[in-house]
């Protein structure tokens, strides 16, 4: 097998994956973006001032966490909790964020914006934003804003302006649509903070190292409390930047298992989905092939999926590329089983997952048997569900107004 | 190597020897459905037009503003696909044989047509225009063997210099060039900052330079077209043949374009 911590290459591609798909406009902005990150990102100044923001602002490392009860309740492998839901902000998407504002200082660009779906990277965007006194947009489909209205508030807070964007399906593929003609149009001083490892070259690198953060705490961590690395790591895939963050500080390592869980929706027969991975094909959208939702014609068709912030119909390109060298498995898990698994987990480890991250606890049920009481599995919990209670209660037939 | 020239060399050459400016006109293909779109095309050669782009609709079309984002939803919404399109040229050709026809789109469609595209310079198309690929890419290394059709390329504000010698290279038919920063239909007109460029881009290239984004009066289209080799209309168009779909009456629109092609001459 090639070396995968290598990717991409310098044409932005992972094996098939990945390139530099964008309007002409565009191609400058990149080029500066990738050449600021090359010469900051060995800058001995650059990571110490990082490392403090983790340090200080985001309250890193976060605890790698024994899951006694749930361990009990599957009676196999023993389950480790990577708790990313203790950030400063609520998941991790505030690792990439603090990244990703620091180049756009080093770049001199005044006006930030950024889109997102269950609305934690838009917090995350805005929360670093704040701090720095930026102006900041974020873009979010109209059917999100109003699904996550705690998290839509929290970003008014900040200080930034919500744009809901009603195009399309009104959901996260059409926040990202709008957050690239607002950087088409706003190029010269504006930054744009990608929130997952998807887009053009050099986002879905950029993304990834900024969260790998993640991957290689737990290396240390794991070492410190079982003696070993973790047989299997565990992570919900939309965009996939919580998984790439966890995946790729172990891609060389083969005795650790990387399985991705996606979002089976209504379930994988029915259509009604959010796994590429599991049931799409190649082809390119905002800015690079993956694999895609899209019909013979090459149009991308609509998702579906309880958890807002995987409700996406395409995927980084490094996953895929991970899929089809094998590296990589991933699964998917409908949205049944993801509510059952956010109360189970809820009860049981005093711990209240994201709906995003609740796929990764509910792909246990298929998993935890392949593992012995000697093994470890490590879950990365991507952030936490205080933002999806109105989901979870109109799903149990709840209202709480 | 090349003997034969093509429909789009021979316009090009015609228009050149004419001294006449290009008047280049942008619809979206089955908006408001297919078969007005023939009548659009036919009316719109009446009207003085020289070249059509015809818009290929996309889900998420990153690079269009409102109006034309509207227009593929709508065409979409009746169905249009990139196999009807070629359909649609086809038969446009029963009575056109010399205006050129150029696929306007996102590469995720063509690709997913990428067989029959390759069939589709037999069908009477011309040329591809890809919005969200690489000027100075070769389309084959992407899985588009585009055979005889031409292809055409956008060069923006912000494009370097090295890679506009690359863009102009790998392209053929004519050069489009982004007239602001922004999606289509913007308002941001710099004509100081479009005539250097283009005076830069022609010094890199002898294929003619066409500019578009954000025309809208005929002041528009004259000031560009004193410094391009042609300009091209979408937004303004798309827009009032949305305005039209009720009545499916076409004539302002055509009175348009005869006073865009007289302004430009």
């Amino acid at each position: 097998m090639d070396n995968l911590t290598n990717l991409p290459n310098a044409d932005g591609f992972f094996g098939d994956y990945g390139g530099k798909f964008v309007p002409e406009t565009l191609m400058y902005a990149l080029k500066e973006l990738d050449e600021t990150y090359s010469k900051l990102k060995n800058d001995p100044k650059f990571i110490e001032e990082i490392d403090q923001d983790l340090v200080h602002f985001v309250g890193r490392p976060s605890p790698l966490y024994f899951a006694k009860r749930l361990t009990d309740h599957y009676s196999g492998p023993q389950i480790w909790l990577k708790r990313e839901d203790l950030n400063h902000t609520g998941a991790h998407k505030i690792n990439n964020t603090v990244g990703q504002i620091l180049l756009a200082k080093a770049m001199g660009k005044k006006r930030i914006i950024a889109e997102t779906g269950a609305g934690q990277h838009g917090v995350a965007t805005a929360t670093v934003a704040a701090r720095l006194g930026l102006e900041c947009h974020i873009y979010m489909g109209a059917a999100d804003v109003e699904r996550q209205s705690l998290n839509v508030y929290r970003i008014k807070l900040l200080g930034a302006k919500v744009h809901a964007v009603d195009s399309g399906t009104a959901t996260l593929k059409d926040a990202l649509n709008e957050a690239m003609r607002d950087w088409v149009t706003n190029i010269e001083d504006t930054y744009y903070i990608i929130g997952s490892v998807t887009g053009p070259h050099p986002y879905p690198m950029i993304v990834r190292d900024f969260n790998a953060i993640v991957g290689r705490e737990l290396k240390v961590q794991s070492m410190e409390l079982f003696s070993q690395y973790p047989d299997a790591i565990l992570a919900c895939v939309g965009g996939g930047s919580n998984a790439m963050g966890i995946f790729y500080p172990f891609l060389e390592e083969s005795n650790v298992q990387l399985i991705g869980v996606e979002a089976a929706g209504s379930g994988l027969m029915s259509g009604k989905h959010a796994a590429p991975l599991n049931d799409g094909e190649p082809g390119i959208l905002h800015g690079a092939k993956s694999y895609l939702m899209q019909d013979k014609n090459g149009q991308v068709v609509d998702t579906h999926s309880i958890s807002a912030g995987l409700d996406y119909p395409g995927v980084g390109p490094e996953h895929s590329n991970l899929k089809d060298s094998g590296r990589a498995d991933y699964i998917a898990v409908d949205d049944n089983e993801v509510l059952e698994s956010f109360h189970m987990v809820t009860k049981l480890e005093g711990i209240m997952p994201a709906l995003e991250t609740a796929h990764a606890f509910a792909a246990l049920e298929q998993v935890a048997k392949n593992f012995s009481s000697s093994q470890h599995i490590v879950i990365n919990v991507s952030g936490r569900g205080d933002k999806d209670i109105n989901t979870v209660a109109t799903m149990d037939g709840m209202s709480l107004d | 190597m090349e003997c034969l020239l093509t429909r789009l060399d021979e316009k090009i050459l015609s228009l050149k020897k004419r001294s006449k400016k290009a008047l280049v006109a942008y619809l979206v293909a089955g908006d408001p459905d297919l078969d007005s779109t023939i009548e659009l095309m036919h009316g719109f050669v009446d009207s003085g037009v020289d070249i059509i782009e015809l818009g290929v609709p996309f889900t998420d079309p990153i690079a269009e503003g409102p109006v034309i984002q509207a227009a593929h939803d709508r065409a979409l919404k009746n169905n249009t696909s990139l196999g009807k399109i070629f359909s649609l040229v086809k038969k446009f050709r029963e009575k056109n044989h010399d205006t050129p026809v150029i696929l306007m789109g996102y590469m995720n469609t063509f690709l997913a047509n990428a067989k029959a595209l390759k069939e589709s310079y037999f069908l009477g198309t011309d040329a591809v225009l890809i919005v969200d690929i690489p000027g100075e890419s070769n389309l084959e290394d992407f899985g588009i063997n585009k055979e005889n059709l031409a292809s055409i390329s956008l060069i923006a504000p912000t494009t370097s210099k090295d890679r506009i010698a690359k863009i102009c290279d790998s392209s053929s038919g004519f050069i489009y060039y982004v007239t602001l920063r922004g999606v289509t239909g913007s308002s941001h007109l710099d004509i100081n900052e479009a005539e250097k460029n283009i005076d830069y881009i022609s010094s890199q290239t002898s294929l003619p330079i066409f500019a578009g984004f954000g025309i809208k009066t005929t002041d528009d289209a004259v000031n560009l077209s004193k410094i391009s080799d042609g300009i091209v209309i979408g937004s303004s168009l798309v827009q009032m043949i949305h305005e039209q779909s009720e009545s499916r009456e076409y004539k302002k629109i055509y009175d348009y374009l005869i006073e865009m092609s007289e302004a430009i001459s």
